[in-house]
């Protein structure tokens, strides 16, 4: 197997009012587009601040193209593509006056695909970025991302603001970055946006890993998504302990369940209410996804 | 091939360059063209030398308070007040905005995710400070070789160069502080304060010091004793003084990329 090509041992990273991220460990594998799911807030942002020595951690250890991300963080940082969830850009530059600056101070001589990106996503190149809409500059920066070819790209919320064809035109780009065996660390808070490109997705939840698996492995998880409105609201605890079921959300009078074991004992535990309607049918992989999310949060 | 950094940096400040000499000019220029009116009439000057000790002592320069001299005259009316808040201001303003300024506006970030070291990143904007202060520590000195010619004033040119030179390396001291607490703070606004009040103190303690016997012992740690101490537009500028100015400069100047280094850059 090959050396990952990030790698976080135990990582903790505590501060001020702001969570931070709890002991996590986990390994990106060259070639792949890695989905890093959570909801705003979880810890994705700190843990690719982390990888890049914006940041630096409380305790743990983080290794990018087997480097120490602290010490090595230059030579690191010559191979990686970042575009901020936050992006800022100086407002009075152009788009080439932007790729320009930065392939600068990143030594190298042209604009590398800087103008074949640009003309692909539809960019102008040369009015102030000041002018240009949320998604244009979105496109800025997706271009400062992947211009000089980096061995891993670090995308943080790529997709904000892009409109569905420019969107598919990202994907695409994507695919022909891992074509190369080049790396993409994806971070998004919708499972959608990562499931077509991603193999595997790791999830976070108030700064801990709550989940690692192929997407594959996150369809085999499937159950079947049950509402239930009723005409007096069942007790809170009226569906716990029943083998397979498992209550995802409650309201007014509707109650959602997943169940994922036999059919009988729930529909013995509905008969024991009034049932106005009753819904059920297979859950997509977001629901799969937010249910996992549902659980609760494990204390150590 | 990393600097880069600088000449942005410098290129940004154009436009506040053009303005900053616009005022320097305007000010020399207006100050020597009403030389001649302050040096022909005695009642003036007997006003001035009637000024109470205090007034005298924050318009001194270093040396004795004369408006009948061209030495006297540039040092109370451009160099102890308005060529230091000047260039002060300029220096501070760039201080801050080096470090402070950048993480504020979040561009820091995309910055730094290039291979760019931070210590190489701040030496830089202490590089376009140095640039942009010389700079108009220059045309400072320029705009007073031409007035004092035209006019004429009698100093010479290696004395107005003097003057000059020291307020160029006070102006370096302040900015090089800024960039130092910028580094160390990441907050634009409280930087410029917090340097702001220091030169403030720093200058009310030089000029009280003369007339406060208690303040006379610790004028030696304010920037702007040294600055006015040799009184360079009529002796020069004695070694000792610049090189405590210099020091300051860089001493700050060394301190700040470990500031930096050493912390988490914040989210804009």
């Amino acid at each position: 197997m090959d050396a990952p090509v990030i790698r976080f041992d135990r990582v903790t990273k505590r501060y001020g009012r702001a969570r931070g991220i709890e002991d996590l460990s986990f390994e990106v594998l060259p070639g792949e587009v890695f989905g890093f799911l959570g909801p705003n807030g979880a810890g994705k942002t700190t843990t690719i601040r982390l990888l890049l020595d914006l940041l630096r951690p409380t305790s743990g250890r983080i290794d990018v193209f087997g480097l120490d991300a602290r010490r090595r963080s230059r030579e690191i940082r010559a191979r990686v593509g970042y575009l901020p969830g936050d992006l800022r850009l100086y407002g009075r530059l152009t788009a080439r006056e932007h790729l320009r600056y930065l392939a600068g101070v990143r030594g190298l001589r042209d604009l590398g695909e800087g103008e074949a990106l640009a003309r692909r996503l539809e960019l102008e190149l040369d009015r102030p970025v000041h002018a240009l809409s949320r998604g244009n500059r979105q496109k800025v920066g997706l271009a400062l991302a992947f211009f000089h070819r980096p061995d891993l790209v670090v995308l943080d919320e790529p997709t904000a603001g892009l409109d569905p064809l420019m969107q598919q035109e990202f994907n695409a780009l994507l695919r022909e970055t891992t074509d190369d065996r080049r790396t993409v660390f994806l971070s998004s808070h919708v499972l959608a946006e990562v499931q077509h490109v991603a193999a595997r997705v790791a999830a976070v939840r108030e700064g801990r890993l709550e989940l690692l698996d192929t997407v594959e492995g996150l369809r085999t998880r499937a159950f079947t998504r049950v509402e239930a409105t009723f005409r007096t609201p069942p007790a809170p605890d009226a569906f716990d302990g029943i083998a397979g079921v498992r209550e995802l959300e409650r309201r007014n009078g509707t109650v959602v369940l997943a169940l994922s074991g036999e059919v009988d004992p729930l529909v013995k535990a509905l008969a024991r209410h009034e049932v106005l309607a009753l819904d059920s049918h297979e859950a997509d992989l977001e629901d799969v996804f937010l249910a996992l999310y549902r659980e609760p949060v494990r204390v150590p | 091939m990393f600097r880069d950094v600088a000449l942005k940096t410098l290129r940004d400040l154009r436009r506040g360059f053009a303005w900053w000499s616009l005022g320097l000019v305007g000010l020399v220029a207006l100050l020597v063209a009403v030389y001649p009116t302050v040096r022909d009439n005695p009642a003036l000057s007997r006003l001035v030398k009637q000024y109470p000790d205090a007034l005298k002592a924050f318009i001194g320069f270093g040396g004795q308070v004369d408006y009948t001299s061209a030495a006297g005259y540039l040092g109370g009316e451009l160099f102890s007040f308005m060529a230091p808040l000047l260039l002060l201001l300029a220096a501070i303003g760039a201080g801050a905005r080096g470090v402070a300024g950048e993480e504020e506006a979040g561009t820091l970030e995309l910055l730094l995710s290039c291979p760019v070291t931070r210590r190489r990143f701040v030496l830089e904007k202490l590089a376009a400070l140095t640039v942009e202060v010389t700079g108009l520590g220059a045309v400072l000195l320029v705009a007073l070789w031409v007035g004092a010619r035209a006019v004429p004033m009698h100093v010479s040119a290696a004395h107005l160069g003097a003057a000059t030179g020291s307020l160029v390396l006070l102006a370096l001291a302040y900015g090089a502080l800024a960039l130092l607490v910028g580094a160390a703070t990441g907050r634009r606004t409280l930087t410029t304060a917090v340097v702001a009040a220091l030169a403030v103190a720093a200058y009310l303690v030089a000029a009280l010091a003369p007339l406060v016997s208690g303040l006379d012992p610790v004028k030696v740690v304010s920037p702007f004793y040294h600055y006015t101490a040799s009184d360079p537009l009529r002796h020069g500028l004695a070694p000792v003084h610049a090189l405590v100015l210099l020091g300051i400069a860089v001493l700050a100047g060394a301190l700040a990329p470990l500031a930096l280094e050493r912390r988490d850059i914040a989210v804009a």
